[in-house]
């Protein structure tokens, strides 16, 4: 990678740690930044098991697994919450390791109404599962993330919104970081290679199946530590709140923010959040905010948010033309 | 035992009226081939003009079950030109734009009615007693209308010529418009055809229950869960999957519960899809 | 023992007999044309072969091992690799893409070194890319390397095709029709690239209706139709071959 961009990044990087700072006296600002951070981890795997040609219509779902996961271990077997949050990612994958193998043969818009189904089983499951899972009532009281002590330096102490946010950018840079690792090497290419064209791809020795149901595992670990994250940053888990809207937000966020680049899912994650809650004017018509940017960049930019520069670049030549032939 | 004979009666009544929106489903997917995922909101916005109409506006029960049907219709006529068609053979945004519709329409839902449940009048109220099973009058019309308009469903595409040439585009969308037939019109048509019933659907749905904005995605879930069993584009499939789980949804119930019988539905459905995605009857 | 050796090969369809008892061999270094009239069987023998369909019966044998019913990608892993009829490419890469992908079996590249950029990796990852270079060199598509797939002209695009599989670096090669809708020109290219790739000690397997093409370049021909084995020898002896030239040719031809 060439040296300037390198810097953009880290400089990048360095304005996003600077934010909780600068936000930090404003328990709403940094409230807004965490749901970006999780957002982003979730479009981010999201993505990625659209790269091998698969769809997700029920990644919430996963995200709930290990948000349960993680209190429940706390909260029943008293674990550390940093080794819950790991199990709880973990159970994600082992619940989507069920699936992934079986999936792997599935066409698209059966692939997108099954996993809508596992969506809804799941947070069925934990509506039924009253005695684990108080139901429909949900879990509260679950502890925050444990203290951090770095002897001689800091003691962090999870009782303020402020390690949280810094804690998110944390776990949103290592997705990034891992899941760009991935898309710029050897294996990324064959993602592609298999959402392209699978015979071909199988002819030259790709295991087809193998490789679709790796990244669908991997991708829904992280949906889970997002969860389990959530979970003890919010206190407090209902299963409704990872039902079929926030599995089709997520959605919305990869597609809307760009699916052909990976810095779309990073975009439209953060600008889907944002948006509506900038609008938060009169909460009953917020969603009308949210599906006028909707529609909008779909019937202007079908490409996605992160086709914007392009766009305009296309834009400012047919000008620069028309403006050179009237001259 | 006498439970299980009314739990059956149950499920066969709700049964039809998942069948009326697979139908609609069904023929909007056969046709236009997407998954018109906002179907389930035309369902809901059918009955709240029940509602609206008859409620607010004092127009009778019947001419408003009707008048709301046409009205979707038209709405439905209104949505394939201007948000699905431009969007042809792009499966990402076409994806993007029924949810974003979902969204739209429930949210003017709520807007205009409010977040409450509401209650809309029975079209026949009383309810018809067989010994000591239970069977009101207006789940029998959800029978009834969903038979009716399955045979009349039936017909029109076996016999009409405009029937006949929904069948043709379902088959091979090119292949009909080399022979002339206006793809345009017969997309518009089934999408209008589709809404109708989806209203319909959702005002007998209203009569018997609450109907609130987000009683959409329940539909949806049902429908295709339907059709996935049924096999998308049959009739025949589409009543016998309605009535499986209309079936699942009356019996498991008293066995267990509510959530346990759409738990044992959805893992069904998973199956198939992984086992035989078209379906127990389907062809596409 | 013969490198590839179908034995019984049948292939029913619902109604439709498309493949009926086939015994094909091939040596090694032996370029082995199949022809037939369309509809023959001879596109549902290599994908019976390399494991795109199951056979009803039958057994395929390749270096002494049952490779019947295997994944297409365990066959291609085995050493077997193919071209399609109707095209197959990765369209959305460059044409140097298309061939450093396909390249996974030279390569070696595991999952996790990939995924954690170790040093293995990138080396591998560099000679990856040097490999494919060569072997568009070989297949003389060196020059448009940094063009888009979907963008070649079509003869260009089947040597595209062919560079694909040969970078899977197999023993056995069935080509699928690689001449098809090629002019003087391009057909001339690729009975080289074919030669050539067979002085590489690769054996061929090559369905073909350019008939100047297959009597040039194999040393054995199998004539399918309606998919029965109907000859099977040199190209002399299968041109003057009666049910061959009723079947197919369509001539009666005189003795010349």
């Amino acid at each position: 990678m060439k040296l300037g961009r390198i810097v953009s990044y880290i400089v990048l990087v360095i304005v996003f740690f600077l934010m909780p700072l600068l936000l930090r006296h404003n328990a709403y600002y940094l409230h807004v930044f965490i749901l970006c951070g999780i957002n982003v981890i979730m479009a981010i795997s999201l993505r990625a098991i659209t790269t091998t040609g698969q769809i997700s219509f029920g990644h919430a779902g996963f995200m709930s697994v290990g948000a349960y996961t993680s209190a429940l271990l706390v909260m029943k077997l008293g674990l550390s919450t940093y080794a819950a949050l790991i199990l709880g990612a973990a159970a994600a994958m082992a619940v989507a390791a069920a699936i992934a193998y079986p999936i792997t043969r599935v066409r698209t818009i059966y692939l997108a109404m099954l996993t809508l189904f596992f969506g809804e089983l799941i947070r069925l499951v934990f509506t039924e599962w009253r005695g684990l899972t108080g139901g429909t009532s949900g879990i509260i009281g679950i502890p925050p993330l444990g203290t951090i002590s770095i002897p001689g330096l800091a003691t962090i102490d999870f009782s303020t919104k402020l390690p949280y946010s810094f804690f998110i950018l944390v776990l949103a840079l290592i997705t990034i970081l891992f899941f760009y690792g991935i898309e710029r090497s050897y294996v990324g290419m064959t993602f592609k290679s298999i959402a392209q064209d699978e015979s071909l791809a199988a002819s030259i020795g790709t295991n087809v199946a193998n490789f679709k149901a790796l990244v669908f595992c991997i991708s829904c670990f992280f949906a889970g530590l997002a969860g389990g994250f959530y979970a003890h940053y919010n206190a407090v888990l209902a299963p409704d709140t990872f039902g079929l809207f926030p599995s089709l937000y997520i959605l919305v966020y990869v597609i809307v923010g760009g699916r052909r680049k990976f810095a779309g899912a990073i975009i439209g994650a953060i600008v889907l959040t944002l948006i509506p809650e900038v609008f938060r004017v009169v909460k009953e018509y917020q969603p009308f905010v949210f599906v006028a940017l909707l529609f909008l960049v779909i019937f202007l930019l079908r490409g996605g948010l992160v086709t914007l520069p392009e766009q305009v670049k296309i834009q400012m030549e047919k000008i620069h033309v028309r403006k050179n032939e009237n001259a | 035992m006498e439970s299980l004979v009314q739990s059956i009666a149950n499920g066969l009544m709700m049964g039809f009226i998942y069948v009326l929106v697979a139908l609609g489903l069904s023929l909007v997917f056969s046709i236009m081939r997407i998954v018109q995922f906002a179907h389930g909101e035309i369902y809901m916005l059918g009955a709240y003009g029940v509602y609206f109409l008859c409620v607010k506006l004092g127009v009778p029960v019947f001419a408003a079950f009707v008048i709301s049907a046409i009205v979707l219709a038209l709405v439905g006529i209104v949505l394939e030109r201007f948000f699905f068609r431009p969007f042809r053979g792009d499966v990402e945004n076409s994806i993007i734009v029924s949810i974003g519709l979902i969204l739209l329409l429930q949210t003017v839902a709520s807007v205009f009615f409010g977040a409450q449940g509401k209650y809309i009048p029975e079209f026949l109220p009383g309810i018809m007693s067989i010994g000591s099973i239970r069977l009101p009058w207006e789940r029998m019309l959800a029978v009834f209308a969903g038979i009716t308009i399955t045979i009349l469903l039936f017909i029109f595409i076996r016999k009409t010529k405009t029937g006949q040439a929904m069948v043709a585009v379902s088959q091979d969308r090119d292949g009909a418009a080399l022979q002339g037939i206006n793809v345009n019109h017969i997309s518009a048509i089934s999408m209008a055809i589709g809404c109708a019933l989806a209203a319909m659907a959702g005002a007998l749905m209203g009569a018997i229950f609450q109907i609130d904005p987000a009683m959409g995605g329940f539909a949806m879930e049902k429908g295709i869960a339907v059709i996935i069993l049924g096999g998308l584009g049959s009739i025949v499939g589409a009543v016998a999957g309605g009535i499986i789980i209309g079936l699942i949804d009356g019996i498991v119930p008293v066995f267990a519960s509510t959530t346990i019988a759409y738990i044992i539905g959805f893992a069904l459905i998973i199956i198939i899809l992984i086992i035989r995605p078209k379906g127990l009857l389907g062809y596409e | 023992m013969r490198m590839l050796e179908t034995k019984g090969l049948t292939k029913h369809f619902k109604g439709l007999r498309a493949l009926n008892n086939i015994a094909l061999s091939v040596g090694a270094n032996e370029i082995v044309g199949v022809i037939g009239p369309n509809g023959s069987g001879k596109t549902t023998l290599f994908n019976l072969i390399t494991g795109f369909l199951k056979p009803t019966s039958g057994e395929v044998v390749f270096e002494s091992k049952h490779i019947t019913g295997k994944g297409p990608h365990a066959i291609a892993q085995l050493g077997i690799a193919r071209t399609f009829q109707l095209d197959r490419l990765f369209h959305e890469f460059t044409v140097l893409q298309n061939v450093a992908v396909a390249s996974r079996l030279h390569s070696r590249i595991g999952f996790w070194e990939a995924v954690f950029n170790m040093p293995d990796y990138r080396t591998k990852y560099h000679d990856t890319w040097d490999y494919a270079q060569k072997i568009l060199q070989f297949v003389g598509l060196d020059d448009k390397r940094d063009v888009m797939a979907r963008n070649l002209s079509h003869g260009h695009q089947k040597m595209l095709g062919v560079a694909i599989a040969l970078s899977a670096n197999p023993k056995l090669l069935l080509l699928d029709e690689p001449c098809a809708g090629m002019n003087p020109k391009e057909l001339n290219l690729a009975l080289e690239l074919i030669s050539k790739i067979k002085e590489r000690g690769i054996s061929v397997v090559l369905i073909e209706h350019n008939m100047k093409a297959v009597m040039n370049v194999c040393s054995r021909i199998v004539v399918l139709n309606f998919g029965t084995e109907i000859a099977n020898g040199s190209p002399d002896e299968v041109q003057k071959n009666e049910d061959v030239i009723q079947a197919y040719l369509g001539v009666t031809r005189h003795a010349a």
